[in-house]
């Protein structure tokens, strides 16, 4: 009975264990039922992520075009080089394969090739021709995936303007930075089956093809850019400048047709490295940067002063040397004074005083107003990153002093770029326009997607009062400061400015900023010009005899190149430079313009020398300089 | 009945046929296991063999050595196995102490669990395993009204436990459990009180949480499997693989050799984690069907203990039922992730010559049981 009892429990326990094991695998059954039917889209999803090696197939980006077509960016063929160390069968031949043909060392290339990554780049934008060597080594693991290198068909010229990228094609500043939307395609994708190690199994591939970035075609000239670069070349090396620029401005639209500076950089040989230096190099300072304009800025004054009638054709001024405001002296820049003039001869003579007496019969609320309208103080928008807006003292705190001082130029900053769009809208009708680089987008397939409209902000002055001020900027050009930014045949308006520079709120002795702006044809202008030499080195720092030469030699190219009708040639009179060393300053100046020259000094007593020197050929009307010595 | 008719009929029935429904089932899972070895091992054989056909190969010489090795155990008297019980134990014991000595035992993936004979290599606890059911079994038909009494489990669990250690310093977690629970539903198969079962259980979870103390790299992999999300290439790893293998299979799978899973992304895809393939190929329907076929073997052998002629046969049955049982409920609730993970082939299934051998050998017994149960024997059940 026992042994019965005994075997029947060995069979329940038999059954015992049978249902036990039953109701387990049911147990896994229905853990099988949750991870195959109820999370299995969520699981297929995820495990979709690694089941394709994805190249990337890069978007060619945009080009940028000059407004006749030239390319002045655009991209070349190049490869980047990856490695999936896991998937390189061949170690040391592959090391040695890399370090010759991507110039590095076979350590180095033994350390990438062992890191413990999925993919470790070798190398960006390399050339067809390395990519082919690689390609031909035939190694395991190492890939080499079709991209785009950024190129600049014409290296430095308009390199401040243009911009760069880096080495992942993403705009970085300029044009480059500001239009990266346009410009960056989007990129598509080659989606492969492949294994753990990235190796292609018999798998479908899937394409999805890359979108190309948008052309854009810029406002730039680039003819008149490389009249531009050449100028501000020259005049770096003439003048031993700290720098030179220049920006040619479309006087109707706003458009910018030429921005040069110099030093520059080839945009193809960026010197990433060296941020300090790139820094410097690239900043554009004719946008970014503010300086006391000096005289150039005597063009609104006037512009003012007519549009508020506060002078015309029958005010006279006169000009002893200095002229005393609230008790303070201010002097003329011609110590021995203009005496009586009227106001075409205060512009052409550039005199403080005649401007210090505008600016006072304007008053602070009426010459605001048309600096406000004129743009000064406050940003133009144009299309560039960084846009400075300039410094105009605020209205409330302006005392009669700083308005005199406006009046001449001084006790404001503004950008070169904010003083040119300036002229232009008193030159062309008194439309202040929106200066902008972008003419137009086009999308990969041709179609414009984006065509600027000129934009016209402001009305600071009425048609008549600019038809005035070009009547007398003229005037400037030929028989006063600007005479040497004449051009023959062409009939230019203009005016020259030269400013201390002030350091650390202290003028900084023996800096200056020259400039030359001006604008032809004057009768009915279309293009604007502003020349700027900063720092020249030596005695020559007159705008008039540093930056109006150069501004009169890029209008002289762009009459040539836009054929305009040149006047006849007028007979221009030359005579010899008179000896007026070892004289007295006053009486060497009197005598000079008595010969009809424009003379501009420097230094006061006795003339030392004078440019040109005595008996050398100089035509009537020019500017030349004297150098006085104190006894 | 009279004593003729019981000479006749034991004449007759003295070898009865063999379990023809075991034998079609442990082929057919064979025959499985070969073709599944080879989709989830082709690309990897092809890769680091050169040959794609390289694991099914091994498979298919482990299945004739099984079907050698099946034969030979169902022909043998398995009565003469109980005789040669200590010298049984003394090989299982000698192989897993052999396999801890550096230059014999393989080392592969930081654990010595593998025995070089040359031409081919043999995991020793797979033999061990079969040794202690063969020994226990022996043991227990020996000692049956002791085995209520502690002085009678006791023994035998201190060979188990014993042979549990041995495997623990190889190491190999996923066997030690195995062969420990096969252990304890021998057990209480051979009649242990429950309350007894008590005193076994408790210090074999207190030596688990000691040996996940002590090795604290157990203590992440435990972290891992709840929730293997938060180390995607770590720990977690390998369970997501296996999710991603049967969440992607669904109800019908993705189709017999188009699993993406076994292009290197899952780890021991012919082995271990064989079952997630099947999950992934032929979806739930398919690990339904494989689970339904080893429930049955399972089955089987336990209706061969319940009709076994003596109590060795039967507690050998009964063990290498729970063995079988046992050994694919581990790996499929790895698999699934309901239990840590811990590297234990499916029986039949996954690759490996030797375990092959030893588990159709280890049928092969239980066929001989089958072959000499008595009618008579039967008659008093």
């Amino acid at each position: 009975m026992r042994q019965t009892n005994s075997i029947i429990k060995t069979q329940k326990r038999l059954l015992a264990v049978s249902v036990s094991i039953a109701f387990l695998f049911c147990a896994l059954f229905v853990r099988l039922i949750v991870l195959q039917l109820a999370l299995g889209g969520d699981l297929t999803r995820r495990a979709a992520e690694q089941w394709y090696r994805d190249l990337p197939l890069s978007a060619p980006r945009g080009g940028i075009y000059a407004r006749g077509g030239e390319m002045l960016a655009g991209n070349e063929k190049a490869y980047d080089v990856y490695v999936r160390p896991n998937a390189v069968t061949e170690k040391e031949r592959a090391a040695e394969t890399i370090a010759d043909v991507l110039d590095m060392s076979v350590s180095s290339a033994e350390e990438m090739l062992s890191r413990r990554v999925g993919e470790v780049t070798l190398a960006r934008r390399v050339s067809p021709e390395t990519a082919e060597k690689l390609e031909a080594a035939e190694l395991a693991g190492i890939y080499c995936v079709a991209s785009h290198k950024r190129v600049y068909p014409y290296g430095s010229m308009l390199s401040k303007v243009i911009g760069f990228t880096n080495i992942d094609g993403d705009g970085q500043n300029g044009i480059e930075g500001y239009y990266d939307e346009y410009l960056s395609g989007t990129d598509g994708y080659v989606y492969a089956d492949a294994d753990i190690a990235g190796r292609e199994t018999d798998g479908e591939t899937h394409y999805v093809p890359a979108i190309a970035g948008c052309d854009l075609t810029l406002t730039v000239d680039a003819e008149i850019q490389s009249y531009a670069e050449s100028a501000v070349m020259a005049a770096h090396s003439e003048w031993q400048a700290k720098s030179c620029s220049a920006i040619v401005m479309d006087v109707d639209t706003g458009g910018i047709a030429a921005l040069a500076s110099y030093p520059s950089y080839d945009l193809n040989d960026v010197p990433r490295n060296d941020a300090e230096l790139l820094n410097l190099l690239s900043k554009n300072a004719l946008i970014t940067d503010v300086y006391e304009p000096g005289s150039t800025f005597k063009i609104f004054t006037t512009a003012a002063a007519l549009e508020c009638g506060v002078t015309g054709d029958g005010s006279r001024y006169y000009c002893g040397g200095s002229m005393s405001v609230d008790g303070q002296r201010i002097r003329c820049w011609r110590t021995a004074g203009h005496g009586s003039q009227d106001l075409a001869e205060g512009v052409k003579n550039s005199c403080n005083c005649v401007f210090m007496s505008l600016a006072l019969s304007l008053g602070v609320e009426r010459f605001y107003d048309k600096i406000e309208q004129f743009g000064f103080g406050k940003k133009t928008n144009v299309d560039f990153f960084g846009e400075s807006g300039g410094i105009v003292m605020d209205e409330s705190v302006v005392k009669t002093v700083d308005l005199a001082r406006i009046g001449f130029g001084q006790a404001i900053a503004v950008t070169p770029l904010q003083l040119v769009t300036a002229v232009c809208a008193a030159v062309n009708g008194g439309t202040l326009y929106e200066p902008y680089f972008l003419a137009e987008a086009r999308s990969p397939s041709g179609d414009v997607i984006y065509r600027r409209e000129p934009k016209a902000v402001a009305k600071p002055i009425t048609e008549s009062t600019s038809a005035k001020l070009r009547e007398l900027l003229v005037g400037v050009v030929e028989d006063g400061g600007g005479t040497k930014a004449q051009v023959e045949g062409i009939k230019i308006g203009g005016k020259t400015g030269t400013a201390q520079k002030y350091e650390n709120g202290a003028v900084a002795s023996g800096k200056y900023v020259s400039s030359f702006v001006g604008f032809a044809p004057a009768d009915d202008p279309e293009y604007a010009v502003l020349f700027i030499v900063d720092e020249p080195s030596g005695y020559t720092y007159y705008g008039s005899l540093t930056a109006a030469p150069y501004a009169g030699r890029i209008f002289s190219r762009i009459a040539d190149g836009e054929g305009w009708t040149r006047a006849e040639e007028e007979e221009k009179t030359y005579i010899r430079m008179p000896d007026v060393v070892g004289s007295d300053m006053a009486e060497a100046v009197k005598a000079l313009e008595d010969a009809g020259l424009n003379v501009e000094t420097v230094g006061s007593g006795v003339a030392a020398s004078t440019v040109p020197a005595a008996g050398e050929t100089v035509a009537e009307g020019d500017v030349v300089l004297v150098r006085g010595r104190d006894e | 009945m009279n004593a003729k008719s019981v000479e006749s009929s034991d004449r007759n029935e003295r070898l009865r046929s063999i379990d023809v429904p075991l034998t079609v089932a442990t082929a057919l899972m064979l025959a499985f296991g070969v073709v599944m070895v080879y989709s989830a091992s082709s690309y990897s054989a092809e890769v680091n063999y050169g040959n794609e056909y390289f694991f099914m190969t091994k498979q298919i010489v482990g299945c004739v050595g099984g079907a050698a090795s099946m034969t030979l155990f169902a022909l043998l008297d398995y009565r003469k196995l109980k005789k040669a019980r200590w010298f049984i134990l003394g090989v299982g014991v000698l192989l897993l102490a052999l396999v801890l000595i550096p230059g014999v035992g393989v080392e592969n993936y930081g654990a010595r669990r593998w025995l070089n004979l040359g031409v081919t290599t043999l995991q020793s606890s797979e033999v061990a395993k079969v040794c202690f059911v063969v020994f226990a079994a022996a043991y227990m038909s020996d000692r049956q009204k002791k085995m209520t009494t502690v002085r009678g489990w006791l023994p035998l669990t201190a060979v188990g436990l014993g042979m549990c250690v041995l495997i623990m310093l190889e190491p190999s977690m996923s066997v030690t459990i195995c062969l420990a629970l096969v252990m304890l539903t021998m057990l209480v198969m051979g009649g242990m009180r429950l309350l007894h079962m008590l005193f076994v259980l408790l210090p074999l979870v207190a030596a688990a949480v000691v040996l996940v103390l002590v090795e604290p790299y157990r203590l992440s992999r435990l972290f891992a499997f709840l929730d293997p999300w938060s180390s995607p290439l770590g720990e977690g790893y390998q369970l997501l693989q296996s999710y991603y293998a049967l969440g992607s299979g669904g109800l019908f799978g993705v189709g017999l050799f188009n699993s993406r899973q076994k292009y290197l992304y899952l780890p021991f895809a012919e082995s271990d984690f064989i079952f997630s393939v099947i999950g992934e190929e032929l979806g739930l329907i398919g690990c339904a069907a494989v689970m339904a076929g080893y429930c049955f073997i399972v089955f089987r052998l336990i209706s061969i203990a319940r009709r076994a002629a003596d109590r060795f046969g039967c507690y050998i049955a009964g063990g290498m039922a729970a063995l079988v049982g046992i050994q694919v409920l581990i790996n499929i609730a790895v698999v699934s992730g309901c239990i840590p993970p811990t590297g234990i082939p499916l029986p039949l299934i996954s690759s490996g010559s030797s375990a092959l051998v030893v588990f159709c050998g280890g049928i092969g017994i239980c066929q001989s049981v089958r072959l000499r149960s008595h009618a008579s024997v039967r008659a008093l059940l």
